[in-house]
């Protein structure tokens, strides 16, 4: 797969994360991360539940203030300059509620019109979405009404809408159906065929090493590998590689004898 | 099955500890919680220990009734309006264990009575059981015992089951408006028994006391604390009619709480709309109606807008206030008092709705935050959302007061009060929105907070009505010297006035969440 050059900028980095921290009491969550997403890249942030990826990712899209550190946004500053940053910028977090009271049309003109677009723009646009990501344009149902994939699909509508050069996933697949998966796969590849950056969190295997051009290993806050996808895994699969990175424990076949 | 009341005791306990641990201004607030229940349990004990002191049967029967049915509407009342309940044991939670209702009930009703304001009621009322024993002997004490413990149950079983029951007809959209009434009816029964008092008070008429304070022992009410005096005064077949009195409305509390928990649980929602492809107009003329404008402010009011009628917790506060709103000011007028310092009140409550406005939609924030609103936007959005509903109902409450009082003249003056504290109320509300915004559990009922949330919800109404008050003092004291000027200049005055307090407030308020949105976000998501 050829890297399709970035639209600005040459080897410009759509993100780059420098020595981010985040401390909770006294648990250090994040320890010292830092990462470059080359523009045009389709990066994959993989770690084990609990390594850190939610919280080094609001800390890159300016949800949460690292205690040190920086996360520069196409070339802004997110903490120094935030406007600049946030503007070209799409994020879709996991475990964020929505504005789960209002209908996905009412969701999608909500979220355009904070973006500063023009009526007629997000209409049009907040239709075609609603009817590619099959949430029915006409649908009046609140989005708490929602199962648990169409809130994805709806959350990753919002993140599209004013069309960012820099799209920040968080477990975009997670409680998603085989069949918008694809959906989703298929939209989030043509966008990175356009020149769109994209990077996404996950502990999926098979997607990550079906979509993704880059690779980073996350555990215990620490960032443990990062590279190209064929830098990082070698000649075996990305499950053997994040196994024994992450160092998870093999069944001797003795425990849960019971079961 | 070894699921003993003591499991869910622990299990609340536990969750109370742990909610703690590392965060010292929840400790904090538990130990200004703990200072203010010991603070209530002495006063308390002192004032019902008094009689026995004195040696007055006749106060101490009047005293025990009276205080005793006082207590029971105060855990009624105190819980939908100001506190909320703590549901840190949250029925939903349990919905997938194996558990009968039997053992659910008698575990949340245990759990419940394990916390400060029970601790602290028992403890005040244990000063009837002083008199009782001052006045009658060991005998009589013994059952003032019995009594007070019944008490409690009484006082705890009915605050559990009226805020349940009350939850679960606000969430279905359809039987809102009968929970309007209901509460609406409950208040109304307030006025007559205050009249009632006030009347009573100005006569010194201490036999109209006596009968109510005797009527009120045969219902629920007073039933538990009035048992000692019988003793005393010998009506020992009293003892068993009114046991059997608190006994049955404890069952039937129970039971009745049992009844709506279990909707709870299953979180039926009736009257929901059933998503249907109707034919597709714009999404922004969805979002915003015709009169909106197409702009940041214009979405942003339309989102607050909509969320104070479609989120069950922004829904109850407005109902509150709305009931609140008439009745008080009208109880009072008609007894023949001044509306004008009941108004302060008003437009105090009226501004705590927002006193947590970050909290009720929590973690959602979060894309306000991804689209970089200005904090100027964003707070004076939220302001005018809420107008919208509340300035119509500042105007009902001026004109209903002005109506029933007999005096049409006073509307404007009353109405320029009412805007004069809405607007300092906001003005001190809306930066304590900012710095002091707390999570809210995402739960079914509206008046569930987490653990130390109830203090910190009493403590920030407190906080603002006597800001407002103190603020509002020079306009007050004005209105009452000025007199029939006040008629004339009253409402511009206090319109003015409103107006300032709202601006310095936001402006305030607005500069401190652009520095500070990402620490709001973080305090609203519920860990």
């Amino acid at each position: 797969m050829t890297v399709p050059a970035p639209r600005e900028g040459d080897q410009a980095a759509a993100m780059s994360l420098r020595g981010l921290v985040k401390r909770f009491d006294t648990k250090l969550a994040v320890s010292e991360v830092s990462l470059e997403v080359p523009a045009g890249s389709f990066y994959g942030l993989l770690g084990p539940n609990g390594a850190g990826k939610t919280t080094t990712l609001s800390m890159a899209v300016g949800l949460l203030r690292p205690d040190a550190g920086q996360a520069v946004l196409l070339g802004s500053d997110v903490w120094a300059d935030p406007a600049a940053a946030k503007a070209r910028l799409g994020v879709l977090p996991d475990g964020v509620r929505l504005f789960d009271r209002l209908t996905g049309p009412e969701l999608l003109a909500y979220h355009g019109l904070l973006r500063g677009m023009e009526a007629a723009t997000v209409d049009q646009r907040a239709r075609e979405l609603l009817d590619v990501l099959e949430l029915g344009p006409g649908n009046r149902t609140l989005v708490v009404d929602y199962s648990a994939g169409m809130r994805k699909k709806i959350g990753l509508a919002c993140a599209l809408l004013h069309a960012p050069r820099l799209l920040v996933l968080d477990e975009p697949f997670e409680a998603v159906d085989p069949v918008s998966a694809a959906r989703i796969r298929d939209i989030l590849q043509r966008y990175v065929a356009g020149g769109g950056t994209v990077i996404f969190s996950s502990h999926v295997m098979e997607v990550v090493e079906r979509l993704c051009s880059h690779v980073a290993i996350l555990s215990d806050g620490v960032l443990r590998l990062h590279g190209t996808l064929d830098a990082v895994r070698g000649d075996r699969s990305l499950e053997e590689v994040f196994v024994q990175v992450v160092g998870g424990r093999v069944s001797t076949g003795s425990e849960l004898a019971w079961l | 099955m070894a699921v003993s009341a003591g499991t869910f005791v622990r299990l609340k306990l536990r969750l109370m500890v742990n909610g703690m641990r590392g965060r010292p201004s929840r400790v904090a607030l538990f130990v200004l919680g703990a200072v203010m229940a010991g603070f209530f349990a002495i006063a308390g004990y002192a004032l019902f220990a008094i009689p026995g002191v004195a040696g007055d049967e006749r106060v101490a029967g009047l005293m025990l009734q009276l205080g005793g049915a006082a207590l029971v509407v105060g855990w009624l009342l105190l819980p939908l309006i100001f506190f909320g309940v703590d549901e840190s044991l949250d029925p939903a939670r349990f919905a997938l264990f194996p558990l009968r209702r039997r053992t659910l009930i008698t575990g949340l009703f245990a759990a419940a009575l394990a916390g400060l304001p029970a601790l602290s009621t028992l403890a005040a009322t244990a000063g009837m059981v002083n008199t009782v024993a001052d006045l009658g002997g060991a005998l009589a004490a013994m059952v003032q015992l019995v009594g007070i413990l019944g008490g409690l149950l009484v006082c705890v079983a009915v605050s559990r089951a009226v805020t349940s029951a009350f939850a679960t007809a606000l969430r279905s959209r359809r039987s809102r408006d009968l929970a309007v009434v209901l509460f609406a009816v409950l208040a109304a029964l307030l006025g007559p028994l205050q009249l009632a008092l006030l009347a009573g008070a100005e006569r010194a008429d201490w036999n109209a006391f006596a009968v109510l304070a005797d009527v009120l022992g045969w219902t629920p009410l007073a039933a538990p604390y009035a048992m000692g005096m019988d003793v005393v005064e010998g009506r020992l077949w009293a003892v068993p009619l009114r046991l059997l009195i608190v006994a049955a409305t404890i069952a039937g509390l129970l039971r009745w709480w049992g009844a709506t928990l279990e909707s709870a649980m299953v979180g039926t929602e009736g009257g929901r709309r059933a998503g249907s492809n109707e034919e597709i107009t714009s999404p922004t003329g969805l979002l915003l109606g015709r009169r909106l404008p197409r702009t940041r402010f214009g979405a942003l009011v339309a989102r607050e807008s909509r969320y104070w009628w479609r989120e069950t917790r922004r829904r109850a506060a407005l109902i509150t206030f709305t009931v609140a709103g008439l009745f008080l000011p009208l109880s009072l007028t008609v007894s023949g008092g001044p509306a004008g310092p009941m108004t302060v009140f008003v437009g105090a409550i009226a501004a705590i709705a927002l006193a947590n406005q970050f909290g009720y939609e929590g973690s959602a924030y979060a894309a306000n935050l991804t689209a970089g609103v200005p904090g100027r936007v964003e707070i004076h959005s939220r302001a005018t959302a809420h107008a919208l509903f509340v300035l119509p109902l500042l105007l009902l409450v001026a004109v209903v007061v002005g109506a029933v009082s007999a005096r049409p003249e006073r509307i404007a003056g009353d109405l320029g009060l009412l805007l004069a504290t809405y607007g300092v109320g906001l003005g001190f509300v809306l930066p304590m929105s900012v710095r002091a915004a707390y999570p809210l559990p995402e739960s079914t009922s509206p008046f569930a907070v987490s653990s130390g949330g109830g203090m910190a919800k009493g403590l920030l109404t407190i906080a603002v009505m006597i800001g407002t008050l103190v603020a509002t003092a020079p306009l007050q004291i004005l209105a009452y010297t000025l007199g029939g000027v006040w008629l004339w200049i009253g409402l511009p005055a206090g319109a003015a006035f409103g107006c300032a307090g709202y601006l310095i407030g936001s402006a305030v308020a607005a500069d401190w969440l652009d520095r500070r949105s990402p620490e709001l976000l973080a305090a609203v998501t519920a860990s």
